[in-house]
């Protein structure tokens, strides 16, 4: 039969007319619209019973209080948003950013997921799987090589914090193992404990009771922008609107200037001098506390001297450029407040700063007679929970122990400062006292968050054996020859003593939300395996079976209570009575005066790099160990980062030489990158302004390669009388690209 | 086009060698095309109605046989037993593996599928991966606490008879969509008898139409435009009633 | 089936004063709604978030220059009886006025992306989604299954953390009543901001801490009775719900659009 046009044509009639007469057209319409709809790729998150558990964030040293809300789902408990602990003692249910990132970070392609050995090169990104067996035993056996040749004081370990039996655990390690160079990471808490110690006597953390404060004069302290334990500071802040003033003195219009009821354009570096010509009123005008000083304090007609002659409002007013009659008046209404209050400690106080001006600033609290006070400052014992017995040293470990630490602190030029990070590269750079055989990085990024870059990289090569226990794939790990991933706080237990700042000691728990993602290992669970591995005493020194079991035990009565909870506080603490609260030789409050208070000159010639470049900080982007995870980096306005590019802040009298946006070359005498300006009339002419926390080269596409590192930019500059790094700002250039 | 072009030619030969018969031929050609009508006719409808879902719906079985009828028997609250109200007003849903450990840590009765289960999910601790019937898709959101606690309606409104089957029966998954067979109901042409034969957005309407269940009401176009995106605007009169309210939305979106 | 509620009329209310622009809430956001994220963020014409901080100044030179802070959520705009500039453009009705909530809400699978509500808001609350969202392996795990993520070619903005009316809704139904207590339906950014700048409830009800706050001032077109208190753009009678207070005269006066030396309007 042949098959003719109009045959085929009525086939095809036939065809379409049976197709209308069914439910296809019309089904697969349907279907095609819930597809194009609901595309299979994008993610249907699993519902389930939903859960919460109350931890702490160990992020920052902030301390505060998280409930983790958790759906249970096929592959298990998923957590899905971490929340502020309502009634926490420090965050009472506010969170930050970065806080709210943390499942981020949990679940993020940054994680380091089994212990790491180096393939290729140091740094080169080549890296072979093993097995936790293998990487205990290649770390025990390179320590007990050291240790046989009498070199264990060659091993130095760098970690984020000293507090909390996860750093008891370490220091402990590396004590009986014989090497006195266990090095906290600087931070202004080593010069407030400094200043507490030699002009209080007492070995203790400070606590300022800024909720119940009226004034708060802040000298360069970024308040709500990360400094202290930053939920409770913005906190105190909402409070301060309420019924207190803040005065914020600094160069820049910082969101704490912003929010401040006055803020003081100070020149930079000369806050010290402000502080002694606003003694210098309150002096002269007798406004000061006649009972404090005059029964609970000695070398106060020293101090007088000094500052009566040095420090009248108009000579400070030459130094600082602020107005006599404005220090005049901030002296008055400081010392009229009811329950005032100095602060300092630049931005979120990750630089220690100058001595001076601490011992200045809280020479002022003393004038008032805020000490142990409250809404002043107080000494806050350590919380002593931690009472293992005393190590028992070998010979070699006491050997070890007697020798000088690496950094310096300790030593004759700086008898009372305790860690010296930031003059560990250039010892170990310079070669003057050993060389460090082994390094261990234990809840610190060094290689980002130290100053001068290089040096530190520098110095990181002449170390043989680097190890990390990061979590991350952060620069420090990058640069190690293993490493040995811990848990993520998420999914491990760690107590938190006295967050930084708080006026009351407290001890928050950090538990497990979700079993651990990986194939990690808690720091205290290595540190235990690595002395058992030893044998003899360094073994005999750790008599648990695992970190949980040793948590347990430390913690004793206080478990139950933690577990349920989530924080111990101790109601009963008040601060030491004036009457026995100071420890020195007088035994009395101590107007020291270690120096002059000289501002810290920084880096730089002044006919080559005619500007200052300073550092600022922000909640929204993360400075510290931690990078900023994918929705901090979001929150991060286009004034600080455009595409890869930094945004640099000039005031328009600065130059008019740029485009708004347009590039330049920044420069100083440590090094120089490409950035972009914008012009900010908060900013005091003369200064170059640049955000901390970018320039990350690290971890993942989301954060790496944007900006540059201010770390690169800057380096570290010796306080004569602490040692530690007071540099506030280096000199720069800026010049159109 | 080839074939098309050889088809006209050979039109154009027959019409020139076969003048004389013309008519017959006419008359003949008319009933193969009419032939060629009905084939087109039939064959797209058995492609639509018999083929078409057959290649739409992939068939899968349950991880394991469940047997509700002897489970309602045993348990004392019936649906609710194993499908209650979590302390959060959520609904449980499926049951979880805890749950069905609190009597199953052991095998209890004969049947194979109990070993199975025992052995191979409650043993090893795994999730059984069950497939849902009811399973809408992620835009929408169904509370059941209004439904069933403030609205007082029977599971079976939904979810038919299936607290009396003895088997599984086999879950049939949309290959285009992913979703199960029953949102759009069994029957392939989208009509239903029972409330629970089709779970679709209409089939909300519907009953809430019925049952006033919110006061408000606003008129949509009638079946099988209504699914189609449409003003809500209040037109023609012949339409069907339904609660969802121009202003509703977010009452059953997520 | 007879017991109906009263109508609720849900709403912000933001103290500048306190807002120390810190991000928490933006985080908070996009945490509790799976919002998703992109290699660059920093144009921020396309960058996806529901709840905004933006930095306003007052212009003046150093040492004078003052910032302020303004968090700006979907405003859930009233408009004349629910006719709020973007529903009353959608196409699709995709996206609506509740009078039971006074939200305003965002069917995704509904909205077939021709962006007009984008450009009848006048708050930039609303955004397109350009790509499909990548969450990076893994991380798929923290999301939650209350809000559905979006898909390409659709527009989203903020909801009023609209799923957590929902759940407190059901638990409500089972314990057996209707109405809820004014903590007990708070949205993410509330519950997050360190600050206590957000404040959130039930403009309807007197007992609610924003109805207080938001008291209208009808002889005056409704704007509210605190002299503090201000809408964004006021004058365009989108009758906004979300209102904010400051103290200084400037921010106000950067809520709506001032002609250079206007009159009195900005002292209100």
């Amino acid at each position: 039969m042949k098959v003719c046009r109009r045959s085929f044509l009525s086939l095809i009639i036939g065809g379409a007319a049976g197709t209308a007469l069914s439910p296809l057209p019309l089904k697969l319409m349907d279907d095609s619209s819930i597809w194009t709809q609901m595309w299979p790729w994008t993610p249907v998150p699993e519902d389930g019973e939903v859960s919460h558990v109350d931890s702490i964030c160990t992020l920052c040293p902030g301390g505060c209080g998280i409930t983790v809300r958790k759906v249970r789902s096929m592959i298990g408990d998923r957590a899905i948003k971490i929340e502020g602990m309502k009634g926490h003692p420090v965050n009472d249910g506010g969170i930050c950013v970065l806080g709210l990132s943390g499942l981020q970070l949990l679940y993020g392609p940054t994680r380091v997921k089994t212990p790491l050995k180096r393939a290729g090169a140091r740094g080169e990104g080549r890296w072979e799987k093993i097995s936790w067996d293998e990487a205990i035993a290649e770390v025990v056996k390179k320590l007990g090589e050291l240790r046989e040749k009498g070199k264990s004081h060659t091993v130095a370990c760098i970690s984020g914090t000293d507090s909390g039996t996860t750093a008891h655990l370490l220091g402990r390690f590396l004590t009986v193992y014989g090497s006195p160079n266990f090095i906290r990471i600087p931070s202004i808490q080593d010069s407030y404990e400094l200043t507490t110690y030699l002009m209080q006597g007492v070995q203790a953390s400070v606590g300022f009771d800024v909720e119940n404060s009226d004034f708060v004069l802040s000298f360069g302290s970024g308040l709500i922008e990360g400094w202290g334990s930053p939920v409770r500071m913005i906190k105190a802040n909402s409070m301060w609107k309420e019924r207190g003033k803040v005065v914020q003195i600094e160069s820049r219009l910082s969101n704490t200037a912003a929010k401040a009821d006055k803020w003081v354009a100070i020149n930079p570096g000369t806050e010290a001098a402000l502080a002694l010509g606003i003694a210098n009123v309150i002096i002269q005008e007798s406004l000061y506390h006649n009972d404090f000083v005059n029964n609970y304090s000695s070398g106060f007609e020293e101090f007088k001297q000094i500052v009566l002659n040095e420090f009248s409002p108009d000579d400070v007013s030459e130094i600082t450029g602020v107005s006599a009659s404005t220090i005049e008046s901030l002296a008055k209404s400081f010392a009229g407040a009811s329950k005032p209050l100095a602060v300092c400690g630049r931005g979120q106080g990750e630089t220690p700063g100058s001595l001076n001006e601490f011992m200045a600033v809280h020479a002022l609290n003393a004038l008032v007679g805020n000490i142990n006070k409250k809404g002043g400052v107080c000494a806050v014992p350590y919380p002593d929970y931690i009472k293992w017995p005393e190590v028992e040293m070998d010979r070699t470990a006491a050997n070890g122990m007697h020798k000088g630490r690496i950094d310096g602190a300790g030593s004759k030029k700086y008898p009372d400062t305790r860690y010296l990070l930031d003059r560990l590269p250039d010892a170990i750079n310079s070669g003057e006292k050993y060389p460090i055989e082994a390094l261990f990085v234990a809840g610190a990024n060094p290689v980002y968050t130290i100053p001068d870059t290089k040096a530190v990289k520098e110095a990181f090569n002449r170390v043989p054996f680097v190890v990390s226990f990061s979590s991350y794939m952060d620069e420090t790990a990058e640069n190690a020859d293993l490493i040995l991933p811990n848990h993520v706080f998420l999914e491990r237990y760690e107590d938190v003593p006295t967050p930084v700042g708080l006026q009351k000691p407290i001890i928050g728990l950090s538990k497990p939300v979700v079993k651990p993602q990986f194939n990690t290992k808690h720091l205290g669970d290595v540190i235990l395996l690595m002395a058992k591995s030893f044998g003899g005493r360094i073994a005999e020194a750790f008599p648990w079976d695992s970190y949980e079991a040793c948590l347990k035990k430390t913690l004793g009565n206080k478990w139950d209570g933690l577990v349920n909870n989530g924080f111990w506080a101790d109601s009963n603490f008040r601060p030491a009575a004036w009457e026995g609260a100071f420890n020195t030789p007088s035994g009395k409050f101590e107007f020291v005066n270690k120096g002059r208070a000289e501002s810290i000159k920084i880096e730089g010639d002044e006919q080559a790099y005619p500007l200052i470049l300073m550092p600022y900080d922000s909640m929204r982007l993360a400075s510290g160990f931690i990078g900023a995870p994918p929705f901090a980096i979001k929150t991060v306005e286009d004034t600080a980062l455009k595409g890869k590019d930094i945004v640099v802040e000039i005031n328009p009298k600065t130059t008019r030489g740029f485009v708004e946006g347009g590039y330049a070359i920044l420069s100083t005498p440590k090094g120089q990158a490409k950035v972009r300006v914008h012009y900010f009339d908060g900013i005091m002419p003369g200064i170059v302004a640049i955000p901390r926390g970018l320039g990350h080269t690290a971890y993942d596409e989301y954060l790496a390669d944007k900006g540059i590192n201010f770390n690169e930019l800057i380096g570290p500059v010796e306080d004569p009388v602490s040692g530690l790094n007071a540099a506030w700002g280096i000199r720069a250039k800026l010049i159109r690209a | 086009m080839s074939t098309l072009d050889d088809k006209s030619e050979e039109t154009v030969e027959q019409v020139e060698t076969t003048k004389s018969t013309g008519k017959e031929q006419k008359n003949g050609s008319w009933g193969i095309v009419l032939i060629f009508f009905v084939i087109g006719l039939v064959g797209s409808l058995a492609v639509g109605w018999w083929i078409f879902p057959k290649l739409l719906y992939s068939q899968k079985k349950q991880p394991i046989d469940f047997n509700h009828v002897i489970h309602v028997a045993a348990v004392e609250e019936g649906c609710e037993s194993c499908h209650f109200f979590r302390e959060d007003g959520s609904f449980s849903g499926v049951p979880k593996l805890a749950q069905c450990v609190d009597c199953h840590e052991e095998v209890m009765g004969e049947d194979p599928n109990e070993a199975k289960f025992v052995e191979e999910y409650v043993a090893k601790g795994n999730e059984v991966p069950w497939l849902v019937y009811s399973r809408q898709p992620d835009c929408v959101f169904f509370s059941h606490a209004v439904h069933v606690k403030m609205g007082k309606v029977d599971c079976v409104t939904c979810h038919g008879h299936i607290g009396e089957s003895t088997h599984s029966r086999v879950y049939e998954e949309n290959r285009l969509t992913g979703y199960s067979r029953d949102i759009w109901g069994k029957n392939i042409a989208g009509l239903k008898k029972n409330t629970w034969d089709r779970m679709k957005m209409d089939d909300c309407a519907e009953c809430h139409a019925e049952n006033k269940a919110v006061p408000k009401i606003v008129e949509t176009l009638p079946w099988p435009i209504s699914w189609m995106p449409r003003p809500y605007e209040k037109p023609a009169s012949s339409q069907i009633k339904v609660h969802i309210e121009k202003d509703a939305c977010f009452v059953c979106h997520k | 089936m007879e017991e109906h509620t009263k109508a609720k009329k849900y709403g912000m209310v933001i103290d500048l004063d306190k807002c120390t622009g810190c991000g928490a809430c933006m985080a908070a956001c996009m945490a509790e709604n799976n919002v998703p994220f992109k290699k660059d963020e920093s144009n921020k014409l396309d960058s996806i978030t529901w709840m905004r901080v933006y930095k306003l100044t007052n212009g003046k030179k150093f040492p004078e220059a003052e910032i302020c802070y303004i968090p700006r959520p979907c405003m859930h705009c009233e408009g004349d009886h629910g006719h709020a500039p973007c529903v009353s453009v959608c196409p699709a009705v995709a996206t609506d006025y509740s009078h039971e909530t006074g939200i305003v809400s965002q069917i995704y699978t509904r909205c077939f992306g021709c962006r007009y509500c984008m450009a009848a808001c006048p708050y930039h609350a609303r955004y397109f989604n350009w790509w499909d969202p990548v969450w990076p392996d893994g991380m798929e795990k923290y999301l939650s299954p209350n809000v559905s993520p979006r898909m390409r070619g659709v527009v989203e903005k903020c909801s009023f953390c609209f799923h957590r009316y929902q759940l407190a809704m059901n638990k409500a139904y089972v314990e057996g009543h209707r109405e809820l207590k004014e903590d007990e339906y708070q949205t993410s950014c509330t519950q997050a901001c360190p600050a206590g700048a957000i404040i959130f409830g039930d403009l309807n009800n007197p007992g609610h801490a924003v109805c207080q706050i938001a008291k209208p001032d009808h002889k005056h077109g409704g704007r509210p009775m605190n002299p503090n208190a201000f809408r964004l753009l006021e004058r365009l009678g989108t009758n906004p719900k979300v209102y904010y207070l400051s103290s200084r005269r400037w921010v106000r006066r950067a809520g709506d659009n001032y002609i250079k030396d206007e009159g009195k309007q900005g002292n209100h």
